[in-house]
């Protein structure tokens, strides 16, 4: 039937272990069944222990929560994040990995940059220096073949004229000769000379190759 | 969905510039670690792209003729990334995060809403016109390097063997990969009219700092793999018109143009055509050769080549030049200095745009102008000066593409 009287809860109250200790149950009718008081005391005791040792817990953990809440609302380190917050510290850490990677990367190509411009200014100076090279080799075998040439040709008038012979079977009149004769000194003197300065150049270029690979040589991890 | 709110949110947002896409992808990152993947390691150009593009969507929000297009394009570029629809609502929860964030108290629930409408609208579109792309083109090309040649220490012209066919207009180009450089796309024209073997040339030229340029000429060896996107571009021949036809190529601008000129060679009857091919110094037309080849080929074909940083008649004397030496004489005969190279008459000197000046009228041509920014931006104008119409001018510059 109805429990006699068990104690009104009302709204916003709970029931303490007092309220429990505190029922009385009715009699169960004559001749009827009904539980055995003892155990049922027995029971109740029980559960009053029970809820003594949850109000209890629940005072302790109340208390840690204000604890908790005191330490965050301090700030001081260890606060404990809301989902929300260690979203954002999260975001905050990648995006400054990402700025630090960036800035890595720009170095790297600023520096790449920079030595390719460096490697082209030295092609540039190499290949100029080779080409004024070439022009003044050019220009002093021209020189001394023209030198040499206009030698010949005097040498052989003074000659022709020393002997002052008759033309034997040349079929060349003698301005075309004596033009042939400056050609062909010019030409033999200039390839000479040009042969040298060729020869030289190549020879420094041999040294250079031979310290390039020295140089790589010794930077290499022994 | 209010266009006016929308622009003016984005603007008070945008103006706090990288920090907002810094923002937005670190957002994407933490709620999806998996995408980190799919960008490069290096970020700010994708930044500045993000921007950019978010800028250019918002601007025509309201102007659905001009956007549906842009974001078509948008969608098809994707995928190549291995974009697919699953990424698209994760992109929207970390751009929405990011307009929230940097709104402060502009935010409200209106404006939620409009961003939602907004990217719902702009997501259905990308991913409509992918889907479509997707039943008529893979999202990318696998290739092969089946040829390398370096024609200078910096330049080099690349053959490569897609897995399977290429369709593309003459001019046109394709974002490269090369895999010692994930994730970093570059666009290179395809240097020749489709071939029945649908093999490609690129030619490739270092850009000092750069990230992949680099690594394709220095370092490519043929048997290298290589992606490829969809072929992209408008600087294609106008196969209606009539009218004669000049080409204007700075260094490897010439790429797409000469894929046009064996287009033009292909036709019964070709019209008039000047190639003009600039660079800094000699050594820089690194394809004269095989372009001189083609003029005395074809009648109808004139090539005119010009250095913008070497004076003129100055060059190596004709005794260290190769190759039979015409009027070897001359030097001797004049007995001075040597004179200049055999041949150096066929090199102009000056500007590009100069040069083309020098050789009007050209008012009744059709032009393509291709080569660096500032070359293809002082040709146009000079043309414009001499009287051939904008409309018949198309152009197209490299400038950070290949970096």
């Amino acid at each position: 039937m109805n429990p006699p009287n068990l104690p009104v809860v009302s709204e916003g109250t709970r029931l303490t272990p007092g309220e429990l200790r505190s029922v009385e149950f009715a009699r169960a009718a004559l001749g009827r069944r009904g539980y055995d008081e003892e155990e049922v005391r027995a029971f109740l005791a029980y559960v009053e222990h029970e809820l003594v040792q949850i109000y209890n817990d629940k005072a302790a953990l109340g208390d840690e929560v204000n604890r908790l809440r005191a330490q965050a609302a301090g700030g001081a380190g260890g606060g404990v994040l809301g989902p929300e917050d260690a979203h954002f510290q999260a975001v905050r850490i990648l995006s400054q990995a990402q700025q630090t990677a960036d800035l890595y990367v720009a170095d790297a190509e600023r520096y790449t940059r920079e030595l390719a411009h460096e490697a082209r200014l030295h092609r540039e100076a190499i290949l100029s220096d080779a080409k004024g090279r070439a022009e003044q080799m050019l220009e002093h075998a021209h020189r001394k073949a023209a030198a040499v040439a206009d030698a010949a040709v005097r040498t052989a008038e003074q000659h022709a004229r020393a002997s002052a012979l008759p033309r034997t079977g040349g079929a060349l009149p003698d301005d075309e000769r004596r033009e042939m004769e400056r050609e062909i000194a010019y030409l033999r003197t200039y390839s000479d000379v040009y042969r040298t300065h060729l020869r030289s150049y190549l020879e420094a270029l041999l040294r250079n190759v031979d310290e390039w690979e020295n140089s790589e040589r010794a930077s290499l991890p022994h | 969905m209010d266009a006016q709110r929308l622009k003016d949110n984005f603007a008070h947002v945008a103006e706090q510039g990288d920090a907002v896409a810094l923002f937005f992808y670190s957002d994407l990152f933490v709620r999806n670690p998996h995408l980190r993947d799919m960008f490069p390691i290096g970020m700010s150009h994708q930044r500045d792209k993000l921007l950019r593009a978010l800028g250019h969507i918002v601007a025509k929000v309201d102007d659905l003729a001009n956007l549906v297009p842009f974001l078509q394009q948008l969608g098809r570029d994707h995928r190549r990334f291995g974009i697919v629809a699953e990424h698209y609502p994760h992109v929207g929860a970390s751009l929405i995060a990011t307009l929230r964030h940097f709104s402060g108290d502009a935010w409200s629930e209106e404006i939620e809403s409009d961003w939602s409408a907004a990217y719902t609208l702009v997501g259905k579109v990308m991913l409509e016109a992918a889907d479509e792309d997707s039943l008529t083109r893979p999202a990318w090309w696998n290739g092969q390097v089946v040829a390398v040649e370096r024609r200078r220490f910096d330049i080099c012209v690349l053959r490569v063997q897609p897995d399977r066919p290429l369709p593309y207009e003459p001019g046109q180009s394709v974002a490269l990969e090369v895999p010692s450089r994930l994730r970093h796309w570059r666009y290179y024209s395809m240097a020749n009219a489709p071939r029945p073997d649908n093999s490609v040339d690129f030619h490739v030229r270092l850009v000092d700092g750069g990230p992949v340029s680099p690594v394709l000429v220095r370092a490519t060896e043929t048997g290298d793999r290589v992606r490829m996107g969809a072929p992209v571009g408008t600087l294609t021949l106008d196969e209606s018109s009539g009218r004669d036809i000049m080409l204007i190529a700075g260094s490897t601008g010439l790429a797409p143009l000469k894929a046009i000129l064996e287009q033009i060679a292909r036709r019964s009857e070709p019209p008039r055509v000047h190639l003009f091919f600039g660079a800094r110094t000699r050594d820089g037309l690194y394809d004269l050769e095989h372009l001189n080849k083609l003029a005395g080929e074809f009648p109808w074909l004139t090539v005119i080549p010009a250095v913008s940083e070497e004076p003129g008649g100055h060059g190596f004397p004709p005794v260290l030049q190769s190759g039979p030496q015409v009027g070897s004489q001359s030097w001797f005969e004049t007995g001075s200095a040597p004179g200049p190279l055999p041949g150096d008459g066929d090199v102009e000197h000056g500007n590009l745009s100069d040069v083309v000046a020098r050789r009007g009228p050209w008012d009744d041509h059709d032009a393509y102008v291709c080569g660096p920014a500032a070359m293809v931006g002082h040709t146009a104008e000079q043309l414009a000066l001499l009287g051939v119409p904008r409309d018949r001018i198309r152009l197209e510059t490299f400038a950070d593409a290949q970096r």
